[in-house]
């Protein structure tokens, strides 16, 4: 039983959403996606609401292809995410790193829009967005911006959203020779947060990398990109030395802390591993068979 | 805030009163009265509480109840009763796949959301359909071989607990 009662409200449209948010500012008002995060933490009183708006009518649970990008509506759930055919096929990292949320249950409930707007250094959707250089849309009554991935963290569970405004869409571009994949290290392979999550993504022409992009979640204040290790990558011809350089320069670029899932310097390796593996893994895809996108998604 | 809504349970239309804050596992517990789904963790991990909701499997503990208006839900209630007991429930029997019991409704829940989407599923899509329900008494092993026999006896058509179909000892191996 959650403690303290609150004023239940569900919207029709997405309109109608930024309205109350608008006339509820200052007031204890949360919005309601999957509620797998929402519920427990109103529940043990970690959050509180006099308010919970819920986004089911809103209209957020379209996932479109379009020419050049895909849109992925906030209300996507990640079991929609790692079923989907054409995610897998043409964003694959994404489908890797939905796949590992949670298990079946928490799948089916929980969404993308939800996870990153937590804000949890830990989330495993943020990698693999980073690396897709996503840009997400975030909406207010009479407002709306379009913010890219890497600007959205601000630390730990603290978003550049402000009061009244919610995240609407989250915008991948679709680029046909950029392989991006995801890699998680947890202690069980199921229902377990990420010790260290780290995605990689390639361009490859004539062996040598024309664009590389890596980023790494659990191993900082923020989900974060590893830029001097894509520039030790750039414009390189690809051998086991210089992705093995790229893997302990990016271990070089974050902060990890020790807690009960893992100690910071045993972080630190990891993040070189999972990185070095990462980017093997789109190598692979970028220079292999067509195949390959396939296999990889059932991670 | 307090609303009347219809609630669909096990195909039986419920009038409850429900606040903004029950949860739905509240609902089917304190005001419809079905407590075999259980309450274990109350944060989503263990899966005790696993209900379908139109099919899908969610945890009842992490659901406001005023969401689940219009949706069918299926509760262990529902899957099958003494006389008639689910295949599921014949093969968890039959291959000894509850020990104290706390997690078997869960368990069979999520093991009939996995088999209606998949009817044949390896091993490894039984661990991986069942990964959101903890057991701390069996170690899995006899739950597992419990689904593939279950799976075996719908595509067989069967519901016999002693069924010795061809696929029977596919579990040993597992």
């Amino acid at each position: 039983m959650l403690q303290n009662t609150f004023e239940y409200v569900k919207p029709n449209s997405l309109g109608e959403v930024l309205h109350v948010l608008d006339e509820l500012r200052g007031k204890k008002a949360h919005v309601l996606a999957g509620g797998t995060d929402l519920i427990p933490r109103l529940r043990d009183r970690s959050k509180k609401a006099d308010y919970v708006i819920d986004l089911a009518g809103a209209g957020l649970n379209q996932l479109v292809f379009e020419k050049d990008h895909v849109r992925i509506g906030a209300l996507v759930t990640f079991a929609t995410l790692c079923q989907h055919p054409e995610v897998r096929k043409r964003v694959p990292a994404i489908a890797q790193a939905a796949v590992k949320v949670g298990a079946v249950q928490t799948r089916n409930l929980a969404t993308i829009g939800g996870n990153l707007c937590e804000g949890v250094p830990s989330n495993d959707s943020a990698p693999a967005l980073l690396v897709l250089d996503a840009k997400f849309r975030l909406q207010a009554k009479g407002k709306e911006r379009l913010v890219a991935a890497e600007q959205f963290f601000v630390g730990p569970r603290r978003t550049l959203l402000v009061p009244g405004e919610i995240m609407t869409e989250i915008i991948v571009p679709l680029e046909n020779d950029f392989k991006a994949t995801f890699l998680r290290f947890g202690r069980r392979r199921a229902m377990s947060l990420s010790v260290v999550s780290a995605a990689a993504g390639v361009a490859v022409r004539d062996n040598q990398i024309a664009t590389a992009r890596i980023a790494l979640g659990a191993v900082a204040p923020i989900p974060l990109r590893a830029h001097k290790a894509e520039q030790v990558l750039s414009g390189q011809k690809i051998t086991p030395e210089v992705l093995a350089e790229a893997a302990n320069m990016a271990a070089t670029e974050i902060s990890p802390i020790s807690d009960m899932r893992g100690s910071a310097d045993f972080r630190r390796r990891i993040s070189a591993v999972l990185v070095r593996r990462a980017l093997e893994n789109a190598i692979r895809q970028a220079t292999g068979p067509a195949n390959e996108e396939e296999h990889q998604s059932q991670g | 805030m307090k609303k009347n809504i219809n609630l669909k349970v096990n195909g039986e239309e419920h009038l409850v009163s429900v606040d903004a804050k029950d949860r739905l596992l509240d609902v089917i517990r304190d005001k419809i009265g079905l407590t075999g789904t259980k309450e274990g963790c109350s944060t989503g991990e263990c899966g005790a509480c696993t209900v379908l909701l139109d099919g899908q499997s969610v945890n009842a503990c992490l659901y406001l109840a005023i969401r689940a208006e219009g949706k069918d839900i299926l509760t262990i209630e529902g899957l099958g009763d003494p006389t008639h007991l689910h295949p599921l429930q014949q093969a968890f029997i039959h291959t000894a796949a509850v020990q104290c019991g706390f997690c078997a409704p869960g368990m069979l829940l999520s093991a009939k959301a996995l088999l209606d989407k998949n009817p044949n599923p390896s091993e490894q899509e039984i661990r991986e359909g069942i990964a959101g329900n903890l057991c701390r008494c069996t170690g899995y092993v006899k739950i597992v071989q419990a689904i593939q026999l279950a799976a075996a006896m719908l595509q067989d058509g069967q519901s016999r607990p002693d069924y010795q179909g061809k696929q029977h000892d596919t579990g040993a191996h597992a």
